[in-house]
């Protein structure tokens, strides 16, 4: 255990001390919930409900996991690049440390993440007198760790089978798929045929459900209980098959 | 007991026999240094001596431990400073030394007492809160040296330990393996013949993963029948080629 926190403690300096670990798990969703909002603002209430806030910021707050999973990628990645990693292999340290030393990092800093965009959307929403429910607001920022799970899951296996260079595309790619398929920044649910069947087959769309019902305090089969259920399914099948990943290439590794 | 023992020690990647059946006895408290060009065997029989890489076939024991079937065993009472500077870039000197105690187990006084020795030895008091990624070259492979010195270890690898390093550099690191000498058993691996011929007791000279000449610098001098260990190689290398 003592080996586990020895090197979740190196991974969360490492983190901290990336300018662009802010600017992308922290500046970016920030800016874009006060764009958003902006442009909520901007066009009749009625238009696009996706804008107001109780919608766009667990929206925002999803998308800001996202950058969780491309920086896990990365960081795996860098240290198989050079031997860093295999410095520790050649020490008592299991692959059991390893994974739990890169996932709990990731874990903690998509908590501090989520308080950090949910206290922002609180304020704007006190600016434009729509004030956010904090139950709900409390409610969806723990019923985020499962989500921020899977992308955590997404990042060790990208960072386990791709180099620095390829993990960090191919990241972007589950990026903008997430922020198109999670109906991030449109009403997926209202869209219908095909494309809502494709959202659906993402379990990014089901992410961003549970995330909105959560802060209304929704609490209906189909719009919480279901796609949460889906959430936490794929947060362990991810997690485990990271994990199952990470054992596999260290064994290949030591071959 | 010896400090490392090899017995038809082999690596087989599908058609290449990276190392073929090589056989070392070294002592304890030996530098010893492993001599060869690029692709010689030196780095994978290091990987395998460490447990980073299993045998195709053969033996490897360290400190009387299988390399095979104890690995923790080894791991535990091993050290080792890859050819690369394996450090954590954004890490201070001290956090790196600190991070190493922490993975050893080590308490906190301990922890604090390792840490300032190793930064004391290699004289990196003005350097110990600077982060890894702003040192120089030799700066980082003495931070790597010293990282594989943390677990007090009985046998430290060096894998071409100043590769890369310009001439001050080198003879800086080479004082402080020098320092090291009799304290602990060294392998060393290096295709500087220099350095080999200024730091060991023994030199093994690996030409396509075969044990092509072992002993003193004197011994395989007369081996080669030329004087200077760069002659000696070279001679060495050419009749294995020839073969």
């Amino acid at each position: 255990m003592n080996r586990t926190w020895a090197f979740t403690s190196r991974n969360i300096k490492e983190l901290l001390r990336d300018p662009l670990g802010y600017i992308f798990c922290v500046g970016f969703p920030l800016i874009m919930l006060i764009i958003m909002t902006v442009v909520d603002q901007s066009i009749p209430k009625e238009t696009v409900k996706t804008f107001h806030i109780e919608n766009l910021a667990p929206g925002v707050a999803v998308f800001g996991q996202m950058f969780i999973m491309l920086f896990t990628a990365l960081n795996i990645s860098t240290d198989r690049s050079g031997t860093f990693l295999m410095r520790l292999y050649a020490t008592p340290m299991t692959a059991g440390d390893l994974t739990a030393g890169y996932i709990i990092p990731m874990l903690i800093v998509s908590v501090v993440q989520s308080i950090i965009t949910f206290a922002a959307a609180f304020i704007i929403s006190v600016i434009i007198g729509n004030t956010l429910n904090v139950l709900g607001v409390l409610l969806c920022m723990l019923l985020l760790i499962p989500s921020a799970l899977m992308f955590i899951g997404f990042g060790l296996i990208f960072g386990v089978l791709f180099n620095e260079k390829s993990a960090p595309g191919l990241c972007s790619i589950i990026i903008s798929l997430g922020g198109f398929f999670g109906g991030i920044w449109f009403d997926a649910q209202s869209t219908g045929g095909i494309m809502l069947k494709l959202c659906k087959c993402m379990p990014f769309f089901y992410c961003t459900k549970s995330a909105r019902s959560a802060v209304v305090l929704d609490f209906s089969g189909e719009g919480f209980l279901l796609p949460l259920l889906i959430v936490v399914v794929c947060a362990v099948i991810l997690t485990a098959l990271g994990c199952f990943t990470f054992s596999k290439k260290m064994r290949a590794d030591l071959g | 007991m010896l400090a490392v023992e090899t017995k038809g020690l082999t690596k087989q990647y599908k058609d290449l026999t990276a190392v073929d059946s090589l056989d070392l006895s070294i002592e304890q408290g030996e530098l010893f240094s492993l001599l060869g060009v690029n692709g010689a065997g030196k780095t994978t029989t290091v990987r395998m001596l460490c447990c980073l890489s299993q045998a195709t076939s053969g033996e490897a024991f360290v400190m009387g431990n299988s390399c095979d079937k104890d690995k923790s065993a080894v791991k535990s009472i091993i050290g080792i400073s890859p050819q690369d500077t394996a450090v954590a870039e954004r890490l201070t000197v001290e956090e790196n030394l600190i991070f190493m105690c922490r993975i050893y187990g080590f308490d906190k006084q301990k922890c604090e007492q390792r840490t300032g020795e190793l930064i004391r030895i290699f004289g990196m008091q003005n350097v110990k809160n600077k982060r890894a990624k702003t040192l120089s070259g030799g700066w980082k492979r003495k931070l790597s040296i010293a990282m594989a010195l943390i677990g007090e270890p009985k046998v430290l690898f060096l894998d071409e330990p100043t590769l890369g390093l310009d001439v001050l550099a080198r003879r800086e690191l080479w004082r402080a393996i020098e320092s090291l000498k009799g304290k602990m058993t060294i392998i060393l691996t290096t295709h500087y013949m220099e350095e080999a011929e200024q730091l060991s007791d023994r030199i093994a000279i690996m030409i396509e993963g075969r044990l092509a000449s072992l002993g003193t610098l004197s011994q395989i001098e007369k081996q080669a029948g030329v004087q200077g260990l760069e002659n000696a190689f070279v001679a060495i290398a050419e009749r294995g080629a020839e073969k």
